[in-house]
């Protein structure tokens, strides 16, 4: 393809696609995102590839693989346009009927459409299935229409037309003005008003500016921006022009964690593709602006995520953030004016300016605006991707999408926003998705991680987890982060082994006002964040722990102790075969025994028992 | 020709040129804000956090490090408000639970307030207040030494471990650390620290004029910057 | 005379010391880990004093210094995988291999590390092995998968590749 030297040339282009796919009327759409991956979706497309081509399709039929569908936990999954027919935990073997059946004579394939699991209905198409209907995924919608690795997918789509529309045409303090007005806040976890981060760097003295985008996604358990970038980087990349024309910036950067390889690799191929056609370079579209786009590769650290340390990262330095008493909007990146955006808010801005302020503001709360993607995971039915209006209800999120608890134990409590954030009991579910309201209830949107824990969950090993976490991704620079966070660990610790007092709970709540007030950056003054919310939403399940020295979810090793229910073992072996540390003892048909002194409550012998003799007291 | 800016800490209003440290417009002014790892004739990190001050503005108040705020025509800084003191005094028990054998270290925590220590001690050699680190890259520019390491397995040392030949053996890294000297009943064994809290007579005068500098002997032992 | 692939990979970065991540970056995925003439090499070719390149290597946790198994097992410790049991993956291939988090077994074959999230929320708990992704995961499937790759010795299981 040739380069394009003005908007009418990619109107020409978007015109010409758009005719060249209308021959093809239908289309089979594979997810091969990361998790899909894992399912063996790469199997499943290179069967559906190998069957059309038998079948004598292939030049008919279009097999497109796109980015996440968001149903993770159904997946691979396959959508077969017409039809819009939606199916679920697709096997290679399945690829001859997919194609012979659905493809070629338009026939469903009942045994592979989702059923429902309560009530056992079957539906045909993905509005019919609950877990969309609740939805409105304005974002994630877009990864069913695009092969991430295709621009011409992009531009058919109506791709960098709200980008042409902008450029030399409308003043970049109107598109500022727009995003003002939208009511767009930042969609990494700070939530910070989009439109007033722009003006502040536009408004900073100097020449050079630069746009990074965020794609970091430390939180664990959070990989929106995963599916985003990996499914549809050219919303992204648009989006980055938009602000970097708004903001005056030449040279923008995606910064993307180490521990994502494929969303490098389709973000390098975008942006080559970019290149070819000159929508990135010299003169865009023959406008005056000029911009080109740098792929960096986070090294492993969850404090990169850290708008200073990032920008030490892509320099080449050391991760360590450092005060920020001057913003990065003013010295950021070498020094310059920086806007750092997330992926996700990066990915709302064309649609912004595409369909105008008052249509994103019109979804959402009145200071939150918007849609947001979330990643629901944990031990419910329905984990994946959801992409909700801003202000709908926890309760719905967790019951209506994610269809309620995992194996008929009771939830108990949901985890958001990360190590940032904090857990929220069952009767604070009525609580919307807002950045301010869930603030105050002492947690937060963060990044949108969302993980659901049952009564199998004890809140306090989810405290003493997150704390490890942050102490292994503890830049270790300042005393308050490096030692407040290792103190409030030890006693966390002590807790759950037995050996926990009240006087210690008082004791980290002080610490943990210290520390938050005190820390040099975001991760040591959200640190203590899912401590004080356990203490606050399930301070009885502590006191379980320090006064009676039990462990009501059977989870801190110390508190516990393993045996086998005579009556519930038929000698089978499994345990004392898998028993790593030679705890098991028994013969063949007879009921088998733990010794208590070698027993190291590891769990492996429970979860390979198929007769739930293992008991945990 | 120097700028002048006029702030006020702790309703004492100060002068100082533009583009130096809160901390520095201080410690000349004899207005006491305890510090570890800020060295004069070093980059100051904000490392330590005990120089905290709150810096109101817009009638709220942001508990930042005054090493790293430059100071600016108007501004209002809490030095030693009770918050303030609080937070100080919290941070300082870290470090004397962390580190009890360096009298400087010791010093600090008195100076800080540290009545008890409500933490298990350790016996760390090392508080990594980088004052080691900066003057080997900064001053004599050798870098023989430096940060290795992340959160609590950052740590000082050469590089991959080894003593480089490149080392100017100046011996400034050991002369600016905290922890080459004990504390003055001498080195303290595992199991046996315990906060000292003997020159508490160093105190008395600074507890009457809050937040004065009063060339106090515990000042001398962390090498303060007021007798640089 | 054949360039090096140290030499490939510094190739167009000399002299910038702004890219020191990515020339780290490629040279743990080349040779698996970072060795100590690599650092020196890097230091020479980009014009960062050893120190920092040092400081670098030991700071992301991405760079390992030291040599991995032929099969490297990845558990992933994320939130999402945690509450799912991540922590008896770790205990099963602890006790299965003998060694620790982080040490190779002595006959090379294998070495166990943790990630803090590697994406797949979803479906975990997850355990990555030479580039494929495993979901749900057992302590039992986990003693399958290092007995398959023990017998297959170096052979990359004919699972999905990730990339």
């Amino acid at each position: 393809m040739s380069r394009l030297n003005s908007p009418r040339e990619l109107e020409h282009l978007r015109k010409r696609l758009r005719e060249e796919r209308q021959n093809i009327t239908t289309t089979v759409m594979t997810c091969g995102g990361t998790g899909c991956q894992a399912s063996r979706s790469r199997a499943v497309v290179d069967a559906m590839r190998h069957e059309l081509s038998q079948q004598g399709l292939d030049g008919k039929v279009r097999l497109r693989v796109t980015g996440c569908h968001g149903f993770c936990e159904q997946g691979p999954i396959a959508v077969i346009e017409p039809g819009n027919v939606f199916y679920c935990h697709v096997a290679p073997d399945d690829a001859f009927e997919i194609v012979s059946q659905t493809v070629a004579r338009g026939e469903v394939i009942e045994r592979l459409l989702y059923t429902d699991p309560v009530s056992g209905e079957k539906a045909r198409t993905e509005s019919e299935i609950p877990f969309y209907r609740r939805q409105d995924r304005q974002l994630l919608s877009l990864n069913r229409q695009v092969d991430p690795c295709s621009i011409e997918d992009y531009i058919a789509a109506g791709g960098y037309s709200a980008l042409a529309g902008v450029l030399d045409r409308v003043a970049p303090e109107e598109i500022i003005k727009e995003i003002k007005a939208s009511g767009l806040r930042g969609r990494g976890g700070g939530g910070f008003p989009t439109g007033r981060k722009w003006t502040e760097c536009r408004e900073a003295p100097g020449d050079e500016r630069y746009v990074i985008c965020n794609a970091d996604e430390g939180d664990p358990g959070a990989y929106m921006d995963r599916c985003v970038l990996e499914g549809n980087p050219h919303l992204v990349l648009e989006g980055m022009m938009i602000g970097a024309w708004a903001v005056g910036a030449r040279k923008g950067y995606i910064y993307v964690r180490n521990e994502y390889p494929l969303a490098v690799k389709h973000s390098r191929i975008a942006v080559e593709q970019m290149r070819e056609l000159g929508l990135l370079g010299d003169n865009i579209l023959g406008t005056s602006f000029s911009f080109d786009v740098d792929i960096a590769r986070g090294g492993g650290a969850f404090v990169c995520g850290e708008s200073t340390a990032l920008m030490a990262s892509i320099e080449g330095k050391v991760g360590e953030p450092r005060p920020k008493d001057v913003h990065t909007v003013v010295d950021g990146l070498y020094h310059k004016p920086t806007v750092l955006n997330n992926v996700e808010t990066w990915a709302n801005v064309p649609a912004i300016i595409q369909k105008g302020s008052a249509w994103f503001a019109s979804k959402g709360t009145k200071g939150s605006k918007g849609t947001k993607i979330l990643a629901l995971t944990g031990r419910i039915k329905n984990t994946g991707l959801v992409e909700v209006a801003m202000g709908t209800l926890i309760r719905t999120v967790v019951f209506d999408i994610g269809g309620g608890a995992l194996n008929g134990k009771p939830v108990k409590a949901v985890q958001i926003g990360g190590p940032s954030g904090g857990c929220l009991p069952v009767s604070k579910f009525d609580l919307p998705v807002d950045f301010d309201v869930l603030y105050e209830a002492g947690s937060m949107v963060g990044s949108g991680g969302m993980v659901v824990m049952d009564e199998e969950s004890c809140m306090v090993d989810v405290a003493k987890y997150f704390l490890a976490f942050l102490q292994d991704e503890s830049c270790g620079k300042c005393v308050p982060c490096r030692l407040g966070i290792d103190r409030m660990l030890e006693i966390i610790t002590d807790v759950t082994e037995g050996r926990g007092t009240l006087k210690q709970l008082d004791l980290v709540e002080e610490l943990a006002e210290t520390v938050s007030e005190t820390a040099l950056c975001g991760l040591g003054k959200t640190a203590a964040n899912p401590v004080l919310s356990t203490l606050r939403h399930f301070r009885a399940e502590y006191e379980e722990h320090i006064r009676n020295k039990k462990c009501p979810a059977g989870v801190c090793k110390a508190l516990i102790t393993y045996s086998i229910d005579a009556d519930k073992c038929n000698g089978c072996g499994v345990c004392l075969r898998g028993c790593v540390h030679q705890a098991v003892t028994g013969a063949k048909k007879e009921v088998h025994v733990i010794d208590a002194r070698r027993c190291q409550k590891c769990g492996i012998c429970r979860s390979e028992c198929k007769f739930e003799a293992i008991q945990v007291a | 020709m120097l700028q002048y800016v006029s702030l006020s800490i702790d309703g004492a209003v100060v002068r100082a040129p533009r583009g130096r440290s809160v901390l520095d417009a201080a410690i000349e002014y004899g207005i006491c804000i305890p510090h570890l790892c800020h060295v004069p004739y070093l980059s100051d990190i904000g490392a330590c956090r005990l120089c905290i001050v709150e810096h109101v503005a817009n009638g709220r108040s942001r508990t930042t490090t005054s090493c790293t705020l430059t100071v600016q025509e108007g501004m209002v800084i809490r030095a030693n408000s009770e918050k303030i003191r609080k937070l100080r005094r919290n941070l300082a028990e870290l470090l004397v639970a962390q580190a009890p054998n360096s009298r400087a270290i010791q010093d600090i925590a008195l100076r800080c307030g540290v009545k008890e220590v409500r933490y298990p001690f350790r016996n760390e050699d090392c508080v990594l207040c980088g004052r080691c680190v900066r003057v080997c890259t900064e001053v004599w520019k050798a870098r023989a030494i430096g940060f290795v390491g992340r959160g609590k397995d950052r740590h000082v040392d050469y590089p991959f471990g080894v003593h480089p030949d490149f080392c100017k053996q100046c011996g400034n890294c050991m002369q600016l650390c905290p922890m080459t000297i004990t504390p003055c009943d001498g080195p303290m064994k595992t199991g046996e620290e315990r906060l000292c809290g003997k020159c508490e007579s160093q105190l008395m005068l600074a507890d009457q004029m809050l937040g004065s500098c009063v060339w106090c002997k515990l000042g001398e032992g962390f090498s303060c910057g007021r007798y640089a | 005379m054949p360039t090096l692939p140290l030499d490939r990979i510094l190739d167009g970065r000399r002299s910038q010391p702004h890219q020191l991540i990515e020339v780290l970056q490629d040279v743990q995925e080349r040779y698996g880990y970072v060795s100590e003439e690599a650092m020196r090499a890097a230091a020479q070719g980009l014009g960062v004093p050893l120190m920092e390149v040092y400081r670098v290597a030991s700071f992301y946790k991405a760079f390992k210094l030291k040599p991995r198994g032929k099969n490297p097992l990845t558990v992933c410790m994320g939130t999402a995988c945690h509450v799912r049991g991540a922590r008896v993956l770790l205990e099963q291939a602890v006790g299965q291999l003998g060694v620790e988090l982080g040490e190779v077994t002595p006959d090379g074959l294998f070495s166990i590390e943790h990630v803090n999230c590697v994406g797949a929320c979803a479906l975990g708990p997850i355990v990555r092995e030479n580039g494929s992704y495993h979901h749900h995961m057992t302590p039992g499937k986990v003693r399958k998968l290092i007995e398959a790759l023990r017998r297959q010795g170096t052979e990359e299981i004919s699972h999905v590749q990730a990339q």
